[in-house]
């Protein structure tokens, strides 16, 4: 299990927040250092996750692509197959455990792909809370059906119209939400970023994954993989993947940032590898932040509205320093393509934030030999990505489509007199 | 300097260094200063201020498009603590940009600018601690921020640390809003001055001649803060130094 030393990662977490947070982190951290080594807490986790989301998710061998690369097996982790199409529920649920135990009524989020949202608007249906997701403009635009499901689920979805409108601007207004409302609301996190206990906490929920990585490779391949690959926004998804296998040094981690266009400044989400982060303090906690030499937190891109951070998990910080996690990255071109090759070749449809490890992933398996074994993790699934997808690929099918859709949709709303 | 505890009533107004313009700042400083503004926040522009509401979020983000950054703040005091010596200026800032300039060159170049305090709202009491001793001899006051829902040992703790004086947030929540004064209010600040004989500045919906009148006699400074600088921002600095200079005249 992930335990911090006071907070702290090495250099990296810590709690730097306005002293009106201070008391709720520890009222939450009270209550997780009392749950998170009771075997009966985890046991009702893992219940939940299995009665309501279809944990375990499978882990699929892609024979026919492994063949066709040439190189070693590729095992894909099928979070993509959870309730709500993605690795973010398994948090989500954990933390409803929480919220129930507290107390609070109402919970916020912030969201980047709308993933984390999605998962925060049916736990709170589910438990019957009030729920307010904070999203960037700029990423409503991207991942408007995850907006148009979190509403239908009863969730206030806020568009964020500061800075560049993208998640770190999300998260920004969801502690400002939280500075006003922790007497009576828990705020969901959704990955392994911001004050002490979150990175820790949202870790031990997603350990679940590499806790099956285990259980099935030593089932499936007879023995654990070789390598395992995730892509890292936040990190949630790949301190999931990775954290079985800590302390099991023959098991390579790599973590995949997201490329982008370029490394030119903001045209890119990759803080890890190649030196482009730099140690900061911001947001809650101290990791490396895309920033300029005055400390202020830098623009991102990616074609991945959940991979686009200016920050990272303080414990893949700490770990990449450690030289245990080795952080690569993949570019927009790189990642569509990758996208596309699983889909044709294995009727699988991922998450363009987790084909970014489907890319890294590939280039690494193809430079292996056959009888080594490559676990990637598939943190979502790509429905939610059709329109961006429409855009990488232009069809004028498509497009017709859609002017067909808008007149009829503009139509209904007359006649209803919606508005 | 500092008020001492129970001075009557002074206000802390609002520079954003960079909004609207460098050049601004020091005319707007110099008409705050004239209103008879007593204590001045130099807050160096932060692109992710997370204990701020929308009119300090919005002018931080026009400040760094207009060359904002902790070099033009050191520069931008040094020329109006010499100016103005009948005020004292106090820098605020999110962690961020003073950690990347570092801390300890900052603290001194600050002290010499002139500057006699320091607002960092995301820096806990447990990171300041260590650099108590440094800032004492360089007389660089940290000014701590009590908020209402901290817990009375902590509050021991935060008054323990500050120098100066004590921020007493009013309410919860981020600032440009509203506060009400009530005995809750009251209660609030009896149980702070049990921990301190430092005298209190309250900030978060300071924004009418109202709110002023219901602070008089009980604390020592007002933070007059982002109602400023929606009259800066909507009317000018000229307009902006005159509406303020009406207020104080209407408390005096």
């Amino acid at each position: 299990m992930i335990r911090s030393d006071n907070g702290y990662f090495g250099e990296f977490g810590g709690r730097f927040v306005p002293e009106i947070l201070l008391p709720a982190l520890t009222e939450l951290e009270d209550l997780f250092f009392g749950l998170r080594d009771d075997p009966e807490f985890w046991q009702e986790f893992v219940t939940l996750c299995q009665e309501f989301s279809g944990r375990p998710t499978p882990l699929t061998p892609l024979r026919r692509l492994s063949k066709q690369l040439g190189g070693a097996q590729i095992w894909l982790k099928r979070e993509d197959l959870n309730h709500s199409g993605a690795h973010k529920i398994n948090n989500v649920l954990g933390q409803g455990l929480l919220v129930q135990r507290m107390g609070k009524q109402r919970v916020i989020a912030e969201t980047g792909a709308g993933q984390h949202g999605l998962a925060t608007a049916i736990m709170a249906a589910r438990l019957g809370l009030e729920a307010t997701i904070y999203m960037g403009a700029e990423d409503i635009e991207r991942q408007y059906s995850n907006v148009f499901w979190m509403r239908q689920l009863g969730s206030d979805v806020v568009g964020v119209t500061t800075g560049a409108q993208t998640l770190k601007e999300a998260l920004d207004e969801a502690l400002r939400d939280w500075a006003a409302s922790v007497e009576t609301t828990h705020y969901v996190l959704g990955t392994a970023c911001g004050p002490a206990p979150f990175p820790e906490l949202v870790s031990y929920f997603q350990s679940i994954i590499s806790d099956e990585i285990k259980e099935q490779s030593q089932r499936q391949m007879g023995r654990l993989p070789d390598e395992i690959v995730a892509c890292v926004g936040g990190g949630s998804n790949a301190i999931g993947a990775f954290a079985a296998f800590l302390e099991t040094p023959e098991v390579a981690l790599i973590g995949i940032e997201a490329g982008g266009t370029s490394f030119e400044d903001g045209q890119h989400s990759v803080r890890l590898s190649h030196n482009t982060g730099e140690t900061g303090i911001a947001q809650g906690y101290k990791t490396l932040f895309l920033q300029n030499d005055d400390g202020q937190l830098g623009d991102t891109h990616s074609i991945a509205a959940g991979l686009d951070y200016v920050g990272v998990s303080p414990i893949l910080a700490y770990l990449s320093q450690q030289g245990r996690v080795i952080p690569e990255s993949a570019t927009d071109d790189e990642v569509t393509e990758a996208f596309s090759l699983l889909m044709k070749t294995e009727g699988i449809i991922p998450a363009l934030e987790s084909a970014h490890g489907l890319a890294g992933g590939f280039k690494r398996a193809k430079q292996m030999r056959p009888e080594q074994n490559v676990v990637i993790n598939l943190s979502g699934r790509g429905d939610k990505d059709i329109f961006n997808i429409a855009r990488a690929f232009p069809q004028r099918e498509w497009t017709e489509f859609l002017q067909r859709e808008a007149a009829r949709s503009t139509e209904l709303l007359a006649q209803k007199g919606g508005h | 300097m500092f008020p001492a505890q129970y001075d009557d009533l002074q206000i802390m107004s609002h520079a954003v260094v960079g909004f609207p313009s460098l050049e601004e700042n020091e005319k707007a400083i110099a008409g705050l200063a004239e209103a008879g503004v007593k204590l001045i926040e130099l807050q160096v522009p932060f692109s992710d201020p997370v204990a701020d509401g929308h009119t300090l979020v919005n002018a931080c983000y026009e400040a760094l498009k207009h060359g904002g950054s902790v070099q033009a703040t050191l520069d931008l005091a040094q020329r109006v603590c010499a100016r103005h010596p009948e005020v004292t200026f106090i820098l605020m800032s999110y962690l961020n940009p003073l950690y990347r300039f570092g801390l300890e060159e900052l603290f001194k170049q600050a002290a010499a600018a002139g500057i006699k305090g320091m607002i960092v709202p995301d820096w806990p009491v447990e990171e300041i601690e260590p650099w108590l001793p440094q800032l004492d001899a360089l007389g660089l006051a940290p000014i701590l921020m009590v908020t209402p829902n901290t817990a009375p040992d902590r509050v021991k703790k935060i008054t323990r640390a500050s120098r100066g004086m004590i921020y007493v947030v009013s309410r919860m929540g981020v600032t440009g809003h509203e506060t009400h004064w009530g005995e809750k209010f009251q209660n609030y600040i009896t149980e702070i001055r049990k921990h301190t004989d430092l005298p209190l500045a309250v900030g978060f919906g300071v924004r009418t001649a109202d709110d002023l009148n219901a602070l008089s006699g009980k604390a020592e400074v007002a933070a007059f803060c982002s109602q400023y600088i929606e009259w800066q921002r909507d009317d000018g600095s000229d307009v902006a130094a005159d509406k303020m200079k009406t207020i104080i005249e209407a408390i005096a």
